[in-house]
C-alpha cells in the first residue's frame, strides 16, 4: 500500500491545474489543505439505459407480467425488498447492502420531457441543461471549478478507457482520465529527460489560443499526476477480494487510492452494455451482478477500513427502458428509473414510490423525482456546497443522507 | 490573433476558392495543412512539389487519384487472409497497413469519416467477414452517393447485428435502427419525434439476417400504413430510408459533420455558413464529392478559422507522423497503440462513433500518445525511407539541428513551436548524448510531446 509520505515524496510539483496556475501557488495550497479526511463521491455510470423495471421489480403486479412475457422475473427468484418490490436475483450485492443498511433506492428518477436518445439524455444528466442551452461544463466540473481548487491532489479522477464524461468538464480544473495505473507514466525517460519534457511543454505559449491552452494545461496535469502515481509500485497491485470484473477492479483501485490518503474528492467510473434491445435476459443479469457485487465489495471494504462514513457511491443511468418488451426479447429506450446510493451515510431503503405501470408517457414510466434533486442532496449534504448555482436552478434535495456527515 | 468568431464570416467569401495573392500567399504551411486534412501529412517529396501547383489544382488532383489495381488486389487478398482467421482483432492492423501505404489517402481519410459516422463495432458483430463487407461499402461510397451508402448500410448484415435488428417482427418492432438512422446517420437529434421513430421502425419489420446475409421475411413485414416525417403510406424499409433522406435536415446534418471533420472542431458554424453547402449537397442529390472538394479548396479552409483548429485524432497523429517520415512499422503494434489512444479501428466506442475534438485529449491519452510515438520511433521494425532517420534527412539534404526541426515543423505542425523550444530541440540534435540517429529520434519524440503536436 502507498503511504501518504510515499506519495508526498514523489511530488516535485503536483497538482492538477496545470498551466493555469503558477506552481508556487500550488505549493502553498499543498501546505494549506488537509483534504484527506473530506467526503468522497464515487459515481458509477451505467451506460446504455439500465432497465430499472427488471432491477427493482414490481413482481406482484400483473401488468408487469403481462407486458414482459419473456423477460419478467419469476416471483420465486426475487430478492424481496418491501411493498411488493424486489431485486433481480443477480443484484445480490445490492440486496446485501440494503440488508446492512448501506443502500438507498431512489425510485422514479428522471426529468421533464424525457429525451430517449442515449447521447442527448446523457448530456442532460451530465450538464443539467438541455440541447438549446450552451453546454460547456458538467455539474461536477462546475463543482470542481468553484470548490476544489485548493486541494492538493487531482480533485477528481476518471478511471477508465472511455472518453472523459461531460459531467467532469470544467472551465479551469483538468480532471485526469486514467486508463490504468500501469500505463500511466512517460516511458523510456530518466528523471532528467522527464524534467526536460516538463520544461518544454510548460514553456509559455503567448497568444496560442484556446485549443492550445487546453492541450497545454492537460499535458501539465498528465505529467504531474503521473509522476505522483509512478512513485508508488503498491498502487498498481491488484486489489484483494475485489471481483475480477472491470468495475470490480476499478473500484478496487479507487479503494487503494482512498486508503493511501489521496485527497481526491470525486471518482468517476463507467460500466457500458445496458442498451439491451435484444436478448436482454443474460446480458442484464451479468451486468447487475457485476455492478452489485463490485459496489457491495467496495462499500464493505471502506467500512472495514473505518472509511465507511467518508465514502458515498452514486449509480445512475441515462434513462430506464420501455415497460413493454419488444420482439427481440429486449427492451427499447424508456424514461424514469431508480438511482442507487450506497455508503454508511445513506438513509437505507426505498425512497419514493414505484412509478405506476398504467399511468405512462408514450409507453414509459413517469418520473416523480428530478435527478437534480439527488444531485442537490449530494452537493449540499455530502460535498457541502450550495447546489443551485451548480445545477442552474433550485432543486429540493431529497432526504437520502443522514445529517451530519464529516465535512 | 485574428477573430475566430465564425458568426462574423461572410459566407460568400468563405466558400469561394482560395486564390493566393501577395497578401495571402501560397505557403508550405498552407500546403501542409491541405495534405494533413485531406489525407495524413505530406510525404517528404510531396510538399516541395505542392508549392508548384495552385491550391485548387492540387485538390482536384487528389480527387482524380485512386489506388492502383494491383495495390487494391493486394489489400483485398490481405483482407481475405485476415478474415479467414475468424478473428476480428487482426482487422485494425490490416487497416493500419493500408493507411500507411495507400497512394490515395483522400479516400482512406473519407472512409475513416464514414466509419465514425455509421459507427459499427466488431465487438458486437464478431465476424471479421461481415466487418470487412461493411468496410467495403463505406470505402466504395466514401466520396460518392450518400443515398446509396445509407440504403446499403440499412441492409448491411453487420449494421443489422450491431443495432439488434437481425430479427424484426411486425408484432413488436425494434426501434433501435429507426432511431439511429434519424438521430445519428441522417438528420440529427431534434429533427424527428418519438412517434416518427415508432412508425419508421414498422417499415423495417421483416428485415432479417440469415446465414450472414440480408433477408426480407414478408410474413413478418407490417404492410399497414405508416405516418412519419409528414409522409404517409405503406412504406417498405427502402422507402422509409428514402423519406428520411428527403428531409431538408439531411444535407444540413451531413455538411455540419463534414465541416467538423475536415475544417474545424469548434466553434459550431452558424446556419448561414452551412446553407450554401447544404443547398449544393441537395442539388447534387447527396453526392458528397463536390461539396468536399469545395470545402478543401475554400478561403475558409485556408484561413485561421481552420488551420490548427482541430485536435488531431490518434490516426491523424500517428499515421501522419509515419507518412511524413516515409516510415513503415509493425502494424500490430501501431493498431494496439491506437487503441490505447482511444481509437481502435473497427471498434468504435458506440454507435455515435468517436466524439473527437477535445474529447481525444485527457491525461491518459496524452501520455499514451507520447509513449506510442516513442515506441514506434525506437522499434527495431520501424524503417524510415527504407533505412534510418539519418538517411532520410541526408537524402533530403537536411543537416544541422535547426534545419531538421524546421523540416519537421513545416510538415507536422499547424502552430509553430516557441523559439526557445525549437532551439532546445535543435541543440539536442547537434550536441546531445548518443549517436546521431538516437539524437534524431529523441528530438522527434520530444517534438511529439509538445502541445502543438496535438493540433492539426
Amino acid at each position: 500500500m502507498i503511504s501518504r509520505r510515499d506519495l508526498l515524496k514523489a511530488v516535485p510539483a503536483a497538482l492538477a491545474f496545470g498551466a493555469t496556475m503558477p506552481r508556487s501557488l500550488l505549493h502553498a495550497a499543498e501546505a494549506a489543505a488537509a483534504d484527506h479526511d473530506a467526503n468522497v463521491l464515487v459515481v458509477v455510470q451505467l451506460s446504455g439505459g439500465n432497465d430499472g423495471l427488471n432491477t427493482v421489480v414490481p413482481y406482484r403486479d400483473p401488468i408487469y407480467r403481462a407486458t414482459r412475457p419473456t423477460l419478467a422475473i419469476a416471483a420465486s427468484d426475487i430478492l424481496e425488498i418491501d411493498q411488493g418490490l424486489g431485486f433481480h436475483p443477480a443484484a445480490r450485492g445490492f440486496a446485501d447492502l440494503l440488508e446492512a443498511g448501506r443502500l438507498a433506492i431512489v425510485q422514479g428518477v428522471g426529468y421533464d420531457q424525457p429525451n430517449r436518445s442515449h447521447f442527448e439524455s446523457m448530456d442532460i444528466w451530465h450538464t443539467c441543461q438541455r440541447k438549446h442551452d450552451a453546454r460547456h461544463t458538467g455539474w461536477l466540473g462546475r463543482y470542481l471549478d468553484t470548490n476544489a481548487r485548493e486541494t492538493r491532489d487531482a480533485p477528481a479522477i476518471h478511471l477508465g478507457g472511455e472518453q472523459q464524461p461531460l459531467a467532469l468538464r470544467a472551465e479551469i480544473v483538468r480532471t485526469p482520465t486514467i486508463r490504468s495505473l500501469d500505463e500511466f507514466h512517460l516511458q523510456g525517460s530518466d528523471g532528467a529527460s522527464r524534467e526536460m519534457v516538463r520544461d518544454l511543454t510548460g514553456t509559455t505559449r503567448p497568444g496560442g489560443g484556446d485549443l492550445l491552452d487546453f492541450v497545454q494545461s492537460t499535458t501539465t496535469t498528465a505529467l504531474d499526476v503521473s509522476e505522483r502515481f509512478s512513485a508508488s509500485e503498491a498502487a498498481r497491485q491488484p486489489a484483494p477480494g475485489y471481483p475480477a470484473t472491470s468495475l470490480g477492479q476499478k473500484l478496487g483501485t479507487i479503494a487503494r487510492l482512498i486508503t493511501s490518503g489521496l485527497g481526491t474528492r470525486v471518482y468517476y467510473v463507467e460500466v457500458d452494455g445496458f442498451d439491451t434491445h435484444a436478448q436482454q435476459a443474460g446480458a442484464h443479469e451479468a451486468l447487475l451482478r457485476q455492478v452489485g457485487d463490485a459496489v457491495a465489495r467496495f462499500v464493505t471494504s471502506m467500512a472495514e477500513h473505518q472509511l465507511g462514513g467518508r465514502v458515498l457511491v452514486m449509480c445512475f443511468s441515462e434513462f430506464g427502458r420501455r415497460v413493454a418488451e419488444n420482439a427481440s426479447e429486449g427492451t427499447d429506450h424508456g424514461a424514469a428509473a431508480p438511482m442507487f446510493l450506497a455508503g454508511d451515510s445513506v438513509k437505507p431503503g426505498l425512497i419514493g414510490n414505484h412509478p405506476s405501470l398504467t399511468d405512462l408517457i408514450e409507453g414509459d414510466l413517469k418520473h416523480h423525482t428530478d435527478f437534480r434533486q439527488v444531485y442537490a442532496a449530494i452537493l449540499e449534504r455530502w460535498l457541502r456546497v450550495p447546489a443551485a448555482p451548480l445545477l442552474h436552478g433550485e432543486y429540493r434535495p431529497i432526504d437520502v443522507l443522514r445529517t451530519g456527515p464529516t465535512a | 490573433m485574428p477573430s475566430l468568431d465564425l458568426n462574423t464570416v461572410d459566407s460568400d467569401w468563405a466558400w469561394r476558392p482560395f486564390e493566393p495573392d501577395a497578401q495571402h500567399p501560397w505557403t508550405p504551411a498552407l500546403a501542409a495543412h491541405l495534405y494533413r486534412r485531406a489525407g495524413f501529412a505530406p510525404s517528404p517529396a510531396e510538399l516541395d512539389a505542392a508549392l508548384k501547383s495552385r491550391p485548387g489544382d492540387l485538390v482536384a488532383a487528389m480527387f482524380e487519384r485512386s489506388e492502383p489495381v494491383d495495390f487494391e488486389a493486394q489489400m483485398d487478398e490481405l483482407g481475405r487472409a485476415t478474415s479467414a482467421t475468424g478473428d476480428t482483432s487482426k482487422l485494425p492492423a490490416w487497416w493500419c497497413y493500408r493507411l500507411l501505404a495507400t497512394p490515395d489517402p483522400l479516400r482512406e481519410k473519407a472512409t475513416l469519416f464514414w466509419h465514425g459516422h455509421f459507427a459499427t463495432s466488431a465487438a458486437k458483430v464478431t465476424d471479421p467477414e461481415l466487418m470487412l463487407a461493411h468496410f467495403r461499402i463505406l470505402r466504395s461510397h466514401a466520396l460518392g452517393d450518400f443515398n446509396a451508402l445509407a440504403q446499403q448500410m440499412a441492409r448491411d448484415p453487420a449494421m443489422l447485428l450491431w443495432l439488434d435488428s437481425a430479427t424484426n417482427r411486425k408484432a413488436h418492432p425494434n426501434e433501435n435502427f429507426a432511431r439511429e438512422l434519424m438521430e445519428l446517420f441522417c438528420l440529427g437529434e431534434g429533427n424527428y419525434s418519438e412517434t416518427d421513430i415508432r412508425e419508421l421502425a414498422r417499415c423495417f419489420t421483416g428485415w432479417e439476417v440469415r446465414n450472414k446475409a440480408f433477408r426480407f421475411n414478408r410474413f413478418q413485414h407490417d404492410a399497414g400504413t405508416k405516418s412519419f416525417l409528414g409522409h404517409s403510406g405503406e412504406c417498405t424499409g427502402e422507402q422509409g430510408v428514402d423519406v428520411v433522406l428527403a428531409q431538408s435536415a439531411c444535407p444540413e446534418f451531413l455538411v455540419r459533420k463534414l465541416i467538423r471533420y475536415y475544417l474545424c472542431d469548434e466553434p459550431q458554424p452558424p446556419d448561414d455558413l452551412i446553407a450554401p453547402l447544404a443547398e449544393q449537397l441537395r442539388d447534387d442529390d447527396l453526392h458528397v464529392a463536390n461539396v468536399l472538394r469545395r470545402i478543401l479548396s475554400s478561403n475558409l479552409f485556408f484561413s485561421a478559422h481552420s488551420v490548427a483548429r482541430q485536435v488531431r485524432s490518434p490516426v491523424d497523429l500517428v499515421v501522419g507522423l509515419l507518412r511524413a517520415l516515409d516510415a513503415t512499422t509493425n502494424n500490430y503494434r501501431l493498431a494496439e497503440g491506437l487503441e490505447r489512444l482511444g481509437q481502435r479501428l473497427f471498434f468504435p466506442p458506440n454507435v455515435k462513433g468517436w466524439d473527437g475534438g477535445r474529447a481525444w485529449i485527457n491525461s491518459s491519452t496524452l501520455i499514451a500518445r507520447a509513449n506510442l510515438i516513442r515506441q514506434l520511433l525506437f522499434a527495431e521494425e520501424t524503417r524510415f525511407h527504407k533505412g534510418s532517420l539519418s538517411q532520410l534527412f541526408a537524402s533530403s539534404d537536411v543537416n544541422d539541428g535547426a534545419e531538421v526541426i524546421e523540416w519537421l515543423q513545416r510538415r507536422l505542425l499547424a502552430v509553430r513551436l516557441p523559439e526557445t523550444v525549437a532551439t532546445q530541440l535543435a541543440d539536442g540534435i547537434d550536441r546531445g548524448d548518443g549517436d546521431r540517429e538516437h539524437r534524431l529520434r529523441t528530438a522527434v519524440h520530444l517534438l511529439a510531446t509538445q502541445p502543438e503536436f496535438q493540433l492539426g
